[in-house]
């Protein structure tokens, strides 16, 4: 970790909402996957984690939920330690996690997946499900299908979904574009943007750097399990090095 | 006209056949030792007087008649291989005695047994001639009554597999021990099956499933052990439990001190005792609430979705070693409830869950792994076609039938019956 970013880390993220600090996690004992990692976000940010394959984007996102577990560090929620806590004790804590891959129910319907979303609070669902489904349209209509039944990009809104059903202040979306279309990345997208503007704080972490990188307030770009570069969204899509080393051609056309 | 004569001459077995010949329990026997009771009465219920019965081995015959209430009651010497012979021509004219025949065979190991001898009018060539086929309606009722048992225990089996990804080798014990609960409170303690049967069912749920969880499976799920080594756990856990229960219990099969025996009604020429016909309307309702519990209540949805997927479950929100203890309360419960089942309608013996257990298997695996329905549709039809396939097979191969239907689901259609390829992507 370079220490001039550690730094600038502790000297912004003293009123951050969540924040993980100098994170070092991995899946087996000896092998560590994340080398002290730094993250913040503030109330009602957009924030994007990008970095080429292998970098511990996803391992960042799942140390924040713990579901790796976290070796040293800490991460916060408002000034709580929140390090390895039980994903339903997260949910509790208003954070939401939209997994990659099979992030529905397959032989649950629509309705009863975002239903799950609201199980530790039930008497939400009505109100949720209005406001899931306003951003949302098609699964209003389609309530009673079977998600096992539904396509990648279905899935992804239903997984969306559920993740809003208990009005989370912070949503982490594990590459929610993965194996989508590029029209439907692009709805994708501006799906993501959408739920940022409704107040919820978001933590993306993208394959597609570059149309990450156009619409989130704030990037990390991470490289071998530490942050490289740092920077609100524009200034990451137009740094020299950044395209060089992790955008490539993609972004330069 | 061959057709319409056969017609006429199955019509007239089916409606002039009815039961009788009968029972009597325990506090009338004055046997004590191994030895045979009953009664002896004609289609319409009166008594039969002076009918000869023998009951022999190699080296004993012992023979009597029945007297004027057409009870009769011979003891045997000691215990062993006996046949049980009745003689056909001391009977009025015109009946003779129903399946399975005027001759049986019979092998005390302590005490009493009561049989039952049904008349009928007919002569045993009219017997023959319908014989399979009026076999097979009461063949396919014993298949339901046996695959409803057989529901119950494999309903929970199927929910602990699909939660946890647990091959539990040792739910047959589950069954074997709800049933010597009971057996403990009605015979040993003295409570009435009224009380012993819901108290060793609310016992059974929290002793051998909430519990077990609690204290061995959850532990090694916390520890991370693979499922390979908690299926081998679980062999280890049903031999162990198996052999103290014979340690405990003894070998000897068990009867509760009511019910024990009971005379069979006739249902359009069926017949069924009614502990049989209760137990399986008490299965029916049990079955029914926990199917609607799954499809509709909060835990039943979660139990779904923990199903699919437990690692998106936690992160939904739910809490799944919750749900996961549910699961194995349910599951005893209605192990418990299988298992007394079959105690009351044949006998408790160490041994029971070992033998329900791959034919509960072979209901999950037929009726879909982890689907919901899958359990009970699986057992209704592997109930009713081991009875069938007595039909064709000896009756010592009946099981065999439902681990080939088994073996054959697996190479042409893994899913099950109800199991539903999923769409990827």
């Amino acid at each position: 970790m370079t220490t001039d970013l550690h730094q600038e880390h502790i000297d912004n993220s003293a009123k951050a909402l969540i924040k993980a600090d100098n994170l070092i996690a991995g899946y087996f004992p000896g092998v560590p996957i994340l080398n002290g990692s730094d993250l913040y976000a503030n109330e009602g940010e957009l924030i994007g984690i990008i970095g080429p394959n292998g970098a511990g984007k996803s391992t960042l996102l799942k140390a924040l939920f713990g579901l790796v577990k976290v070796w040293s560090g800490e991460v916060t929620l408002r000034g709580e330690n929140i390090t390895n806590m039980r994903a339903d004790e997260l949910v509790t804590r208003s954070i939401g996690f939209v997994p990659q891959n099979n992030n529905v129910f397959p032989s649950l319907t629509i309705e009863e997946n975002l239903e799950m979303g609201c199980y530790q609070d039930p008497s939400k669902f009505v109100d949720s499900f209005e406001r899931v489904s306003s951003l949302f349209p098609a699964l209003k209509d389609r309530r009673k299908q079977k998600a096992g039944s539904l396509s990648g990009g279905e899935r992804q809104m239903v997984a969306m979904g559920r993740a809003l059903m208990m009005n989370p202040s912070v949503i982490l979306l594990d590459e929610p574009s993965a194996g989508l279309s590029p029209a439907l990345q692009d709805e994708v997208f501006i799906r993501v943007k959408d739920i940022n503007k409704t107040g919820v704080t978001v933590i993306i972490v993208e394959q597609n750097a570059a149309r990450c990188l156009q619409i989130v307030d704030r990037g990390y770009v991470l490289d071998q399990g530490q942050n490289a570069y740092t920077g609100t969204g524009r200034s990451l899509a137009n740094d020299p090095k950044v395209i060089e080393l992790y955008l490539g051609t993609l972004a330069k056309s | 006209m061959i057709r319409v004569f056969q017609i006429r001459r199955i019509l007239k077995s089916v409606l002039l056949s009815t039961i009788f010949a009968i029972y009597i329990g325990s506090g009338a026997s004055a046997l004590d030792g191994p030895g045979i009771s009953g009664k002896i009465s004609d289609p319409d219920g009166k008594p039969l007087a002076g009918v000869a019965i023998t009951l022999a081995n190699n080296e004993n015959t012992i023979q009597g008649l029945t007297d004027a209430t057409g009870a009769f009651e011979l003891a045997a010497p000691s215990a062993g291989k006996y046949t049980v012979s009745i003689d056909v021509a001391t009977l009025p004219a015109g009946l003779t005695i129903a399946e399975p025949g005027p001759e049986r065979e019979i092998t005390f190991v302590q005490g009493p047994k009561v049989l039952i001898f049904k008349t009928q009018v007919g002569t045993s060539a009219d017997q023959v001639a319908v014989k399979r086929d009026s076999k097979i309606p009461q063949l396919v009722v014993d298949g339901l009554l046996f695959g409803l048992t057989i529901a119950l225990g494999a309903m929970g089996l199927n929910l602990i597999f699909g939660t946890t990804g647990l091959t539990n080798f040792s739910h047959g014990e589950l069954l074997t021990y709800g049933a010597f609960t009971a057996w403990t409170l009605n015979y040993l303690v003295g409570l009435n099956m009224l009380i012993a049967v819901p108290l060793s069912l609310v016992i059974s749920a929290f002793l051998w499933g909430w519990a077990q969880n609690r204290y061995l499976w959850k532990p090694l799920r916390r520890r991370g052990t693979g499922l390979m080594a908690m299926m081998i756990v679980s062999i280890g856990l049903a031999l162990t439990l198996r052999y103290s229960a014979l340690a405990i219990f003894g070998g000897s099969p068990r009867n509760y001190n009511q019910y024990a025996a009971q005379a069979g009604l006739d249902i359009f020429g069926v017949a069924i005792t009614p502990k049989a016909l209760i137990m399986a309307i008490i299965a029916i309702i049990t079955l029914a609430i926990v199917l609607f519990w799954l499809k509709n209540s909060k835990i039943g949805k979660a139990t779904r979705a923990v199903r699919d997927n437990p690692d998106l479950a936690s992160a939904t929100g739910i809490n799944v070693e919750k749900v996961i203890s549910y699961v194995w309360t349910l599951g005893g419960f209605l192990a418990a409830l299988a298992g007394i089942t079959v105690g009351i309608n044949q006998d408790v013996s160490w041994r029971m869950g070992q033998i329900l257990l791959l034919i509960m298997f072979a209901s999950v695996t037929l009726g879909g792994l982890g689907t919901i329905y899958g359990a009970l549709v699986g057992a209704i039809t592997i109930g009713v076609l081991i009875q069938l396939s007595t039909l064709v097979l000896p009756t010592e191969l009946k099981t065999v039938s439902a681990l080939f239907v088994m073996i054959a689901i697996l190479l042409f259609r893994p899913q099950g019956i109800l199991g539903k390829r999923e769409r990827v992507g």
